[in-house]
This record gives C-alpha cells, sequence and structure tokens, in this order.
C-alpha cells in the first residue's frame, strides 16, 4: 500500500463513485513490489522446472558422465544411447524388449478404454440430464458417492469378475476396468453439462417425432463438442498416466508403459543406467506433455471439472 | 414432461450404468466386507466364525506396518497441505500481478500432466545417495547437509511429501485462482481506500470469503492422500523398511505380495471408513452450497 500516489487514490475514488469495476493492477509503471513478485515467481518456476532439466539432461548424457556426479551439468557429449536403450531393450521384470512393448500397449488400451468409458456415460448423462426417467435423483446420489470410492475395496470383487469374463490379465480387462471406474465422474460431468440444455429445444425435439436415440444422434451429439473434447483429453491423460489399473489387471500381456517404467526403476540387480531410466520416464510423459502444452487449457477444465462434480 | 411413446427407451439406456453402479460398486464393496469378515489367506472362504468374526481388524491393528501406514497417512495429509497453502499463495500473487499469468500458470500445471510414477522416477533420482542433489551440495562445501531423504526411514516421508507437493501445488493454484476472479474486483478498492494493509486484506477478508474454495480443496487432497499409492511405489516402494507404507500400499500389498484376502478386505474396509468420514463434510457442503445459490436465483 505505501507505494500507492495520492493521485492514484484519488482516481480509484472517482471510479468507484462512478460504480465502474476498478482494476488497481492495470497500472503501467512497475513498481517494486511488482517487481519483488515477478521475481518471487521466478524463482517458484525454477524450482518447478529443475526436476524436469535434471531428467532431461541426464537423459542425454553418458554413463561415464553421471558417475562423476555432476547433477545439474550439461551433457559434454549429447547422446541419443539412452533413449534408443530405453525404447529397445530396457528390461521390465524378464523381458528385455524396451518401452515399445509398454507404448504399444498403453495405445491399445487407451482406445478401448476411450470408446467404452464416454460411450458409456454420455449415454448415461444424457438420460438421467433429459429425460424423465426414475430414481434420476437417487441414482446421481449414488454417483457422486461411487466417484469417491478408494480402488483397493473393489480391487479383488472385480479381480475376479474379469477372470470370470475370462478378460483378466488383457488388455481389454484394463480397458473393461477403466469404463467402469470412470463412469460416475464422466457421467456427472455429462449430466451437469446437459442439465442446462434448454426445455423448449428438447419438447421441440420430441414433439418432431425424435425418438431417444435420434435426438441423441441428430441434436444432442453435435452440440457436444466442447464437453466431448474437455473430457475425452481429462480421459486420455489419465488413462496414459494410470499405472494401478495397468499392474492390476494388465497381467503379463497387457502391461501399459507407466507399469514397465515402474519395473524398470525399482529394478535393483546389476548396474542401474540411469540415463536409461530417465529416457524411459520421458518417453513416458511426452504423450500427456504433448497434450498439456498444446491444450492447456481444456486440460485444466477437465481435471477441475473431474475433481469438483466428481 | 412425460413422453409416452417413448417412455422406455431412456429407462433402457441406464441399464448398463446401473449394472455396473450395482455390480462393480455397490455389489463389489458388499463382497469386500464380507470377505473382511471371514478367515480367507490366499483364496476367498465364505464361512463366518461369528465368534470372532473382527480378527482380521484385530490382527490389522496390531499390525505394525498398518500403524506406520496410519501415521503415514496423517504426516502426509498435514506434509501436502504445503500444496494448499503454496498454491493459494502462487494464485494469489498471479492473480495480482497479471504480468506473465499465463506462462507462470502452465510452469506450474505441467507436473500434474505426467504420470505419478514418471514424477516419482524423477524424484527418485534427485534423492540419489551417491549421484544426487546430496552430492552436488556436498561438492560446493555443504557437506553437512542431508539431502538422500528417501535412504533413510526418518526423512524419506518428506522426500514423498515434496514430490507430492511439486506435483499437485499447480492444480490447488488452479482452483484458489477460480475463487480468486470470482471475488468481486471493487473489493481491493475498496480496501484501498480504507486503508487496509495487504496482510490485513487477505486474513480478514479474501480468505473468508473463499472458504469454500479452501474447504474443497482440503476435502479433495485428504482424498488425494487415501489414494496415494503410485508415488509410493515409485519413489520407495515402502521402504527403506516400511517406512513409508500408506493404507493404499498396505492393502495392495496385503493381497498380492502376502496373498492375504481376509487381512486385505479388512484394510481395505478401513480406507473405505476414513474415505466415508472425510466425504461426509464434502456431501453437507455441495448440498448447502446449491441450497444457498438455489435460494439467490
Amino acid at each position: 500500500m505505501t507505494h500507492l500516489s495520492i493521485a492514484q487514490k484519488a482516481l480509484g475514488a472517482e471510479v468507484a463513485v462512478r460504480s465502474a469495476p476498478y482494476f488497481p493492477r492495470k497500472k503501467k509503471a512497475i513498481t517494486g513490489r511488482s517487481i519483488a513478485v515477478i521475481v518471487f515467481l521466478s524463482i517458484c518456476a525454477l524450482f518447478f522446472c529443475v526436476p524436469l532439466y535434471v531428467v532431461i539432461t541426464t537423459s542425454f548424457k553418458t554413463m561415464e558422465q553421471i558417475r562423476e556426479g555432476a547433477m545439474f551439468a550439461l551433457p559434454n557429449v549429447w547422446t541419443l544411447e539412452a533413449w534408443d536403450h530405453a525404447w529397445n531393450s530396457a528390461c521390465s521384470g524378464t523381458r528385455c524388449e524396451g518401452l515399445k512393448v509398454g507404448f504399444w500397449n498403453s495405445v491399445y488400451i487407451l482406445i478401448p478404454s476411450l470408446i467404452l468409458s464416454i460411450g458409456l456415460s454420455i449415454i448415461t448423462g444424457y438420460a438421467l440430464a433429459l429425460w424423465n426417467v426414475k430414481w434420476a435423483g437417487p441414482f446421481l446420489f449414488v454417483l457422486f458417492i461411487c466417484a469417491f470410492v478408494p480402488f483397493q475395496i473393489i480391487m479383488f470383487p472385480l479381480i475376479s469378475m474379469t477372470a470370470a469374463m475370462k478378460v483378466y490379465g488383457s488388455i481389454w480387462g484394463v480397458a473393461i476396468i477403466h469404463a467402469i471406474l470412470a463412469m460416475p465422474v464422466l457421467t456427472l460431468i455429462f449430466r451437469n453439462y446437459y442439465k442446462d440444455i434448454p426445455q423448449e429445444i428438447m419438447s421441440a425435439a420430441v414433439m418432431d417425432s425424435g425418438s431417444f436415440w435420434k435426438i441423441f444422434f441428430e441434436i444432442i451429439l453435435p452440440m457436444s463438442g466442447n464437453i466431448l473434447i474437455v473430457v475425452l483429453i481429462l480421459q486420455i491423460t489419465s488413462i496414459w498416466n494410470d499405472y494401478l489399473i495397468g499392474v492390476t489387471f494388465g497381467g503379463l500381456g497387457g502391461q501399459p508403459m507407466t507399469v514397465n517404467l515402474a519395473n524398470l526403476i525399482t529394478i535393483s540387480t546389476g548396474t542401474v543406467r540411469y540415463n536409461d531410466n530417465m529416457a524411459a520416464a520421458l518417453l513416458t510423459a511426452i504423450p500427456p506433455l504433448v497434450i498439456y502444452f498444446f491444450v492447456g487449457k481444456l486440460f485444466v477444465q477437465g481435471i477441475t471439472a473431474g475433481a469438483i462434480k466428481g | 414432461m412425460t413422453f409416452r411413446w417413448s417412455r422406455w427407451s431412456p429407462q433402457l439406456a441406464l441399464v448398463p450404468a446401473g449394472l455396473v453402479t450395482l455390480v462393480a460398486f455397490i455389489g463389489a464393496i458388499l463382497w469386500t466386507v464380507y470377505l473382511s469378515l471371514t478367515r480367507s489367506r490366499r483364496l476367498p472362504e465364505y464361512e463366518i466364525d461369528w465368534s470372532e468374526w473382527g480378527r482380521q481388524y484385530e490382527r490389522l491393528f496390531k499390525d505394525s506396518a498398518w500403524q506406520i501406514s496410519l501415521q503415514n497417512l496423517i504426516v502426509l495429509g498435514l506434509g501436502s497441505a504445503l500444496a494448499i497453502v503454496f498454491g493459494f499463495i502462487l494464485a494469489a500473487m498471479i492473480d495480482r500481478e497479471k504480468r506473465g499469468e499465463s506462462i507462470f500458470r502452465t510452469v506450474f500445471l505441467y507436473p500434474l500432466a505426467i504420470s505419478l510414477i514418471v514424477t516419482g522416477a524423477a524424484w527418485r533420482w534427485m534423492f540419489n545417495p551417491e549421484l544426487g542433489v546430496e552430492h552436488f551440495i556436498h561438492s560446493i562445501g555443504l557437506t553437512w547437509v542431508n539431502a538422500s531423504w528417501l535412504a533413510r526411514p526418518e526423512t524419506a516421508m518428506y522426500g514423498v511429501i515434496l514430490a507430492s507437493v511439486w506435483q499437485s501445488a499447480g492444480f490447488y493454484m488452479a482452483l484458489m485462482l477460480a475463487g480468486l476472479k470470482s471475488i468481486n474486483s471493487e473489493i481491493w478498492s475498496a480496501a484501498r481506500l480504507d486503508g487496509v494493509g495487504l496482510f490485513r486484506l487477505y486474513t480478514e477478508i479474501i480468505i473468508p470469503m473463499m472458504k469454500f474454495t479452501f474447504v474443497t480443496c482440503a476435502i479433495l487432497l485428504s482424498l488425494g492422500v487415501i489414494k496415494a499409492y503410485d508415488v509410493i511405489v515409485a519413489m520407495t516402494n515402502g521402504g527403506p523398511g516400511q517406512s513409508t507404507y500408506v493404507p493404499a500400499y498396505f492393502t495392495i500389498q496385503a493381497l498380492s505380495a502376502k496373498g492375504n484376502l481376509g487381512f486385505a478386505s479388512a484394510a481395505a474396509v478401513v480406507m473405505l471408513l476414513i474415505t466415508a468420514v472425510i466425504f461426509l463434510p464434502l456431501v453437507l457442503l455441495t448440498a448447502w452450497q446449491q441450497r444457498r445459490s438455489g435460494a439467490r436465483t
């Protein structure tokens, strides 16, 4: 407050009298406090970037340089050797075929998981929001509770059920579990989006002899672009980043990339190749990071919607 | 509104979701609760000896690893609360100082986009006892500093907390920023006219106005802490010893490594109860907020 000039105070008073919004932060001159704030924020930003910097530089170093112990030094020789190892020959358990196995597993898990989880919850959300269904209120309440249930309490029964359905230990098992666990949150997100659609639109659509499915595909789905892209990004990142479901339901054949990475970094036998580990970590992080840097706003929207509405 | 000719389609469309809720959530929870009362070991047994139905729970609370898990849950919860404080400070600064808002937001939020396994891998490497940050600090002469937290049981949890805060502070910042933006901008000018100091403005006006954002953050954080599993696997695998066990990790260990189904089920039931205790205020809060916004419109 000390840097505030009388002129600004007067201006503030005048603006306040006119009852127009007054934004004291839109000042032209940089005050001392502004500089202090920016410096503090920059230091924090630096702290946030340190792990990324270390991971990136380590992944390009040779093991000889890493053994010297200068963690923050740039690579003497920039080499892609570790990236090649991580992708082609890093060991996960007893298999040493690199992270490419997990990468493709993750891709194959992603596609059916997305279709199943979004398909199931968009229809449910649509029916709950726009149609007069019985028990809609209690059902929504139960879904709200289910969104918070810890995975551990339903883990063993789900293993038994997927085993009985003969999908345990496969990509399909993982995809089905993703769809089940995402259903409550996604349904609530879709329902909250659709409930704002004006009644008149629905009434007109029904008058127009629209059936449940016809209205969905011809009117509602074309209106859902915004929410679909937000949910899509939310689901892509959370499925890609998932570890627990992958390790529990993937068996040996359907392990996603995160499981391979975890196996690699927790390995305790032999000499640990830290550059391989960091290259593997980066390989796993690149797909969600690319999404984040290109459509960050939508990512944040999805994350907050998923957290609050769920 | 009732549309008779298409009365059944919407009901039928809800059948899959209804079945999933009934079988995969409600049924599965009851199944696990039931198993926690049996003597099941590697395979489920369905006989309950009612004279000692609580034996798994008794064993659980006598188990030293479970006691450590509960302690660590509280430590992790309190430690991770720093992410809310940190998130609020960052949000307040970004909100007041508009310059560079999008850059700072992008930087503070990127850890949220990556897998906790990657986060854990990065921090595990930074905390490496021989080649990590400690080596660097020692090499610049500060040999008395101990920075290989993960290698020692007393400090390992702090390493986990640091990684968790790093990962989630941006998320709370985003929530707080949304809360701050919804505050009427005239408050700042009014406070300025009244000569209210910045510190008092925040502690006495802004923070009380944002209490719902804070409560929401606290509840989300608590629910996140109970679920903490990936970061433990990637950073410490529960070690050294059992010093970084948390309930989520303990339960899965009991099931997959020890193959003790009844015991793991009892631990899972306790996890559910803890979640319920945290969850109840959230339900009340949401109901309250809905009533309030309903009254306003």
